[in-house]
């Protein structure tokens, strides 16, 4: 069997993907029947197969049903936990970019001001 | 040529003493002192936790681990007309007994439990005598 591919399950509505759990479920259903009832090695097999396929298809269920979530929030100051992204829990907690580079007035202007010069000898 | 009234010079002297705001002393009539019910806001969230309903944990699909096909099991099976299942230990007898009738297409009277000494939980669901349920077994592929 092939596993079922993402791209192809992303040109699907719900409603189609649901149905397509449903029938991933029912053969999972009757491989694990087979399997102790002592089947075949391809059926076996399958098993682990169709545990991804359905895997697979509970994402992009999932990620169909925040892309609206998604487009509604975007550029919210408050955006829903879920949308915000995952990363770790470590760098959740980290300065983001702008407040670790965030300077006083008065260094920021004297750098403004004053920077590094560049010398370079002419040839 | 009507004049300004004379502040009361009683008055005056309390005020100077005590303050402008005088709290009015309040009579405690118990002997327990209860907390004063104060004002309970309700939530106003300005983001959502979850933003997503996530999926139900039992469906059907996932309160049926697996079918027993050991010789007691064949055995309930013929002299019962009861199956044995491997179900999921958070599964409850309503819940086996709908899910079975919904997947298998039988009609189930009642549902034994037990919970194995390895953590598994066991169902013996005995079928209504309509159905044979050596049919329902080899339909379902156990036999």
């Amino acid at each position: 069997m092939v596993k079922v591919k993402a791209s192809e399950l992303r040109k699907k509505d719900q409603d189609q993907l649901k149905k397509q759990v449903e029938d991933l479920k029912n053969e999972l259903s009757t491989l694990k029947v087979a399997k102790v009832a002592g089947g075949a090695p391809a059926k076996l097999a399958k098993i682990k197969v169709v545990r991804k396929s359905i895997a697979t298809a509970l994402t992009v269920i999932h990620e169909k049903k925040l892309e609206k979530v998604r487009l509604d929030s975007k550029g919210k100051k408050y955006q829903p936990l879920d949308v915000r992204g995952k990363r770790t829990r470590a760098i959740r907690r980290r300065l983001t970019k702008k407040q670790e580079n965030k300077l006083v007035l008065r260094v920021l202007k004297r750098k403004q001001n004053f920077p590094q010069r560049r010398f370079a000898v002419a040839k | 040529m009507a004049g300004k009234p004379k502040p009361d010079a009683k008055k005056t002297s309390k005020v100077l003493k005590k303050g402008l705001h005088q709290r009015k002393h309040k009579k405690w009539t118990t002997v327990r002192f209860r907390r004063p019910e104060t004002k309970v806001l309700s939530r106003k969230p300005k983001y959502a936790r979850t933003s997503v309903a996530g999926k139900t944990r039992l469906d059907k699909f996932s309160t049926f681990l697996q079918p027993l096909a050991t010789e007691k099991a064949l055995k309930i099976i013929e002299t019962f007309n009861t199956l044995v299942f491997l179900v999921d230990p958070h599964a409850d007898k309503k819940q086996i007994k709908k899910y079975a009738e919904q997947l298998y297409n039988i009609k189930v009277t009642k549902v034994n439990t037990l919970i194995r000494p390895d953590g598994k939980k066991k169902a013996f669901i005995k079928i209504s005598p309509e159905y044979e349920g050596v049919d329902i077994a080899n339909k379902i592929g156990i036999i």
